[in-house]
């Protein structure tokens, strides 16, 4: 099936010629979806080009055939092609919606694949968070790549600047104090620099900062039955904490229909001190700043020493259940993802390191100025991290929490009844 | 003219077409919004309750209301605007006509994203130009999107802004299409220009202002790119729009079943709106 | 320049030129601003683009950006634009006009709700992101996605209703005696069409067909989800991979942008007349 559709495809070559006649070998095909374009001059795709070739390189019998998708709709377009029968053979699942794909039976059990096949140092060196969700009854679904995690990103020459010690954020009292701080007004009273912002459009949301103030209570975001938990004590808490930094200054009330790419391109442009971001965005930042402007810190805690946990995310990459292709899919994975793979992501493209292993060997590239984030993050997904459930879909959590802060702080609603109002259209859109 | 078949004979390849690409795959999402939908594949046969679910969702009315205000709001701003750029157009020399033409396509012809997100970052946000000229004027900063009702006002603006170059050309070439010697035989008998605009201009610009009227109400409707990229629906619901509604529903919740329903009911309001306008302007076909 | 302007060559219609002028200036500042700032952020590098307050001119420019668009494969999704573009103004005005032929010159059964339907399925081509999935499953089924002839088929149907309605309305405008005297002299239906008609409808010709080329070069949902190999990619695809999973890549974003409205400035700056003569003969008449 799959060969006749690469004939297909040659025949029409007329019209896109060079690309396709790649395809045309007696070699094996491996499709892999992922929103990375290996064509691309971004770190990541720099990284992924090279990861590709090198493969190539090592493995002649087989071809690999990037197709670049759009991220928000790559997850459900597999899902659908899976229903359909035509999926590509290696897949990237983003992790809110990874409990369906796992649940739609569209993805192999690595294991049998791959997985046994290692030996037990490797299989522990990869053993955390991330790898415990994708593994379900026995079976190991994905392997995690692009891990983000969440949590304070600030300017340290700003906070050097205002005489602040990065380190002595200990308590959200101290975020807010330094967030006074770091607020810098001019002689008309403008602000011309808020202390600390996140972004609460409904659109691209990240997850809300409001969230470790919840999970630091020791309160779950969702009852086991998938029943949204937001309006809690600790949940109200937090969402004041925020809406109040807006209400006295500290932060813009502009936040209220930023996106996150708004708030990034606020922060480029020096107008925030500390913002909630992700660590996968930190590359892109240090290239618009400067290596020595841009660093990450764990959150605060509600009392001092604990960090509160921070949400985690990043991309499962998965095989299709259904591929004609999966023994050469599993190698390609392998190569990609563990070895060596991991090096070259973490290298070339700035990204949090998957294996254990890749954290000491590459320990002089990760103590560079300017790369202890890779280490912040990795130790922040170990201690104090974490991950949306996979047992229930969550679509839309994040949204539902960025629209009660809109309606905190543009409808004047009261905190519980808008967070008891967006746990109701959380459970009402996903049928709980 | 009278073979009844060969009309059928020359409509066969457009139909086919239009068959397989457009009205088929409609077929197909009724039956697919019959059923249970889950990961995206087809489930069990529901009957209406994926449509019962969707008209009790207490949010739908809001949605609704909004929808039409934004619609219409847009549709009549475009129109009253195009028209009124198109009848000056008209006036000038042909070169500088021209010239004014392109100039008002230009929005029309980009890319619906990129466009919007540059006219976001250079009027609307506070770090773009326009809110850095107000500063250098020692004028307060406006923020459109911290406003309930600015923020419809502004998603207004830009849809608008985005659709005036078709409008206009479609009317200039209405307005073109007009016997000069109607408007000077007019003139001779003493008609005011306002009653030459009105009695003689605005009959034989019907069909003309049909299509726009169509074309913008569909496009208003249905385009969800704008919206998304300038307000995400906020803030609170204040420009939360149909075609947000589905969009999210689709692809933030991947509630295929109930993003499907609501995107035929859409639809056949749309066909609905289409055949009242033909039906009004008495459109002869 | 803006009084000169408004000076009414012919005294049609009841208004304020002043007002209009000021309402032109407006529209002078939204469209071009936003233009000529695109063009000034693609010439900037890294550091310079999103420094407070913005700068206009006091940057060192770089070509850097148009060198990563390129590198990242955008010629090619040029060339391949501009191939499904052509394939589908061709198809287009091969299947609109023996359709639009019959909807003006023939009487047959349904004729009126079939002209209907054309018309009605104007919305189906307007962005309907929402079936996006029903009708990717749909095509997946019939196995038509990820071919070369994928998107031009699909963008075909999509501007085919539109190109019928203004060519029918063209040839509204072709006295039927024309077509009687060609009878007369034992012409069939088919060399009426080509011989007597066509000649006629070259202008709505060239409008149908700008529209269809403008629609189909900037379409982007159809684009994106039914194919799937690189070399098949069209441009709007292109230029959304620079508003990625990781940020809004601006430099690029805005080159690529720019770039891809440069074909469709050129078309329009060598046929845009032709597109409002051509709506003028028929479509749009009272």
């Amino acid at each position: 099936m799959l060969r006749r559709k690469t004939a297909r495809l040659v025949m029409g070559a007329a019209i896109a010629v060079t690309a396709l006649w790649s395809t045309t070998a007696m070699a094996e095909t491996v499709r892999m979806w992922t929103f990375l374009n290996p064509e691309g001059t971004a770190p990541r795709e720099v990284a992924l080009a090279q990861i590709v070739k090198d493969f190539e390189a090592a493995n002649p019998d087989i071809d690999v055939v990037v197709e670049p998708q759009v991220w928000d709709q790559m997850t459900p377009k597999f899902l659908a092609a899976h229903g359909s029968g035509s999926a590509p053979d290696v897949i990237w699942v983003v992790t809110d919606f990874l409990g369906d794909a796992i649940q739609s039976g569209s993805l192999a059990d690595l294991n049998e694949l791959l997985v046994n096949n290692w030996p037990e140092e490797k299989k522990a060196d990869f053993k955390d968070a991330y790898w415990d969700l994708t593994s379900v009854d026995g079976k190991q679904y994905g392997i995690f790549t692009s891990r983000n995690y969440i949590s304070l990103v600030y300017r340290p020459d700003l906070l050097a600047e205002a005489g602040i010690n990065p380190e002595d954020l200990k308590t959200w009292d101290d975020l807010r104090a330094a967030a006074e701080k770091l607020t810098v007004k001019d002689a008309s009273g403008n602000v011309t620099r808020y202390g600390f912002s996140a972004a609460y459009s409904e659109q691209q949301a990240d997850p809300h900062p409001m969230i470790p103030h919840i999970l630091a209570s020791g309160e779950p975001l969702f009852h086991p039955d998938g029943k949204a938990n937001f309006a809690s004590d600790a949940g109200v808490k937090g969402l004041e904490f925020y809406t109040q930094m807006i209400k006295d200054g500290l932060s813009p009330s502009q936040a209220a229909t930023w996106t996150v790419d708004d708030l990034f391109e606020q922060f480029a442009s020096d107008r925030i001190a500390m913002i909630q971001g992700s660590a996968v965005r930190i590359s892109t930042l240090q290239s618009k700043l400067g290596k020595d402007k841009v660093s990450m810190s764990l959150w605060p805690g509600v009392e001092a020493g604990k960090h509160s946990p921070a949400v985690m995310a990043g991309w499962s990459v998965g095989i299709w259940s259904g591929s004609k292709s999966q023994e050469a899919a599993a190698k390609f994975v392998d190569f990609m993802l563990a070895d060596p793979g991991d090096k070259l992501w973490t290298e070339v493209g700035g990204q949090i390191p998957g294996m254990k292993s890749t954290l000491t060997e590459l320990k002089e590239f990760i103590s560079q100025p300017g790369n202890e984030y890779l280490s912040v993050a990795a130790t922040g997904a170990a201690e104090a991290g974490w991950l949306s459930p996979i047992e229930f879909s969550v679509g839309g959590y994040r949204q539902a929490l960025n629209r009660a802060t809109q309606q905190v702080l543009v409808e004047g609603k009261d905190i519980k009844a808008a967070l008891t109002e967006a746990e109701e259209h959380f459970n009402r859109q996903n049928g709980r | 003219m009278t073979s009844r078949s060969t009309g059928l004979l020359y409509i066969v390849p457009a139909f086919s077409a239009l068959l397989l690409v457009l009205f088929s795959p409609v077929f197909y999402g009724v039956w697919f919004s019959l059923h249970h939908i889950r990961f995206g594949t087809v489930g069990n046969f529901v009957g209406l309750r994926n449509y019962s679910y969707l008209l009790t969702d207490p949010t739908f009315s809001g949605t609704i209301s909004r929808t039409v205000f934004h619609t219409s709001l847009s549709v009549i701003l475009t129109v009253a605007i195009s028209l009124a750029l198109a009848l000056w157009v008209h006036s000038l020399p042909p070169r500088r006509g021209f010239l004014v033409q392109m100039i008002v396509i230009i929005p029309w012809i980009t890319s619906t994203v990129v466009a919007t997100l540059l006219f976001k970052w250079v009027f609307v946000s506070d770090i773009g130009m326009a809110m850095s000229i107000l500063r250098m004027l020692n004028l307060p900063d406006i923020q459109f999107l911290n406003d309930p009702n600015s923020a419809m006002g502004l998603l207004i603006a830009v849809s608008v802004w985005k659709r005036l170059g078709y409008a206009l050309i479609i009317l200039l070439a209405g307005l073109k299409s007009i016997p000069e010697d109607y408007i000077e035989a007019a003139s001779l008998d003493g008609a005011g220009s306002w009653q030459t605009f009105q009695h003689i201009i605005l009959p034989l610009l019907k069909t003309p202002l049909l299509l726009v009227v169509i074309v913008l109400t569909l496009s208003n409707i249905n385009t969800v790119e704008s919206p998304l990229v300038l307000t995400g629906g906020g803030p609170g619901s204040a420009t939360r729009i149909l075609a947000i509604d589905v969009f999210d529903r689709a692809f933030v919740n991947y509630d295929l079943a109930s993003a499907t329903s609501l995107a035929l009911i859409m639809f056949l309001c749309n066909v609905l709106l289409v055949l009242a306008y033909v039906r009004l302007s008495k459109w002869k076909v | 320049m803006k009084s000169a302007a408004t000076m009414p060559r012919r005294n049609l219609v009841p208004w304020k030129g002043m007002l209009v002028g000021l309402l032109f200036g407006c529209l002078v500042v939204l469209n071009l601003a936003p233009l000529i700032w695109g063009f000034l952020t693609s010439l900037k590098s890294e550091a310079d683009l999103f420094r407070f307050p913005p700068t206009l001119f006091d940057f060192e420019p770089t070509l850097e950006n148009y060198r990563r668009v390129f590198a990242s494969g955008f010629g090619q999704s040029l060339a391949v634009s501009l191939t499904y573009s052509t394939i589908t103004v061709v198809m287009v005005l091969l299947l609109g006009v023996p359709a639009a032929y019959a909807f003006d010159r023939f009487e047959f059964p349904g004729r009126k709700p079939l002209l209907l339907l054309v018309v009605a399925s104007i919305p189906l081509s307007l962005g309907a992101a929402a079936l996006l999935i029903p009708n990717y499953i749909y095509f997946l089924k019939l196995g038509l996605t990820n071919h070369f002839y994928t998107l031009p088929l699909i963008y075909t149907a999509h501007q085919l209703p539109m190109a019928i309605w203004i060519i029918k309305g063209t040839m509204e405008g072709i006295p039927r005696e024309l077509d009687e005297a060609a009878i007369a002299d034992g012409a069939g239906h088919f060399t009426i069409l080509r011989l007597v008609i066509l000649p006629l409808i070259l202008p709505g010709l060239g409008a149908a067909g700008v529209m269809a080329f403008v629609g189909s070069w900037n379409e982007f949902v159809a684009s994106t989800v039914m194919v799937d190999n690189p070399a098949l990619r069209p441009v709007q695809p292109a230029i959304y991979n620079f508003i990625g999973y990781f940020g809004r890549e601006w430099g690029p974003l805005s080159a690529a942008a720019i770039l891809g409205i440069l074909p469709i400035l050129i078309v329009f700056t060598l046929l845009g007349r032709l597109i409002v003569s051509g709506l003028t003969k028929g479509s749009v008449k009272g």
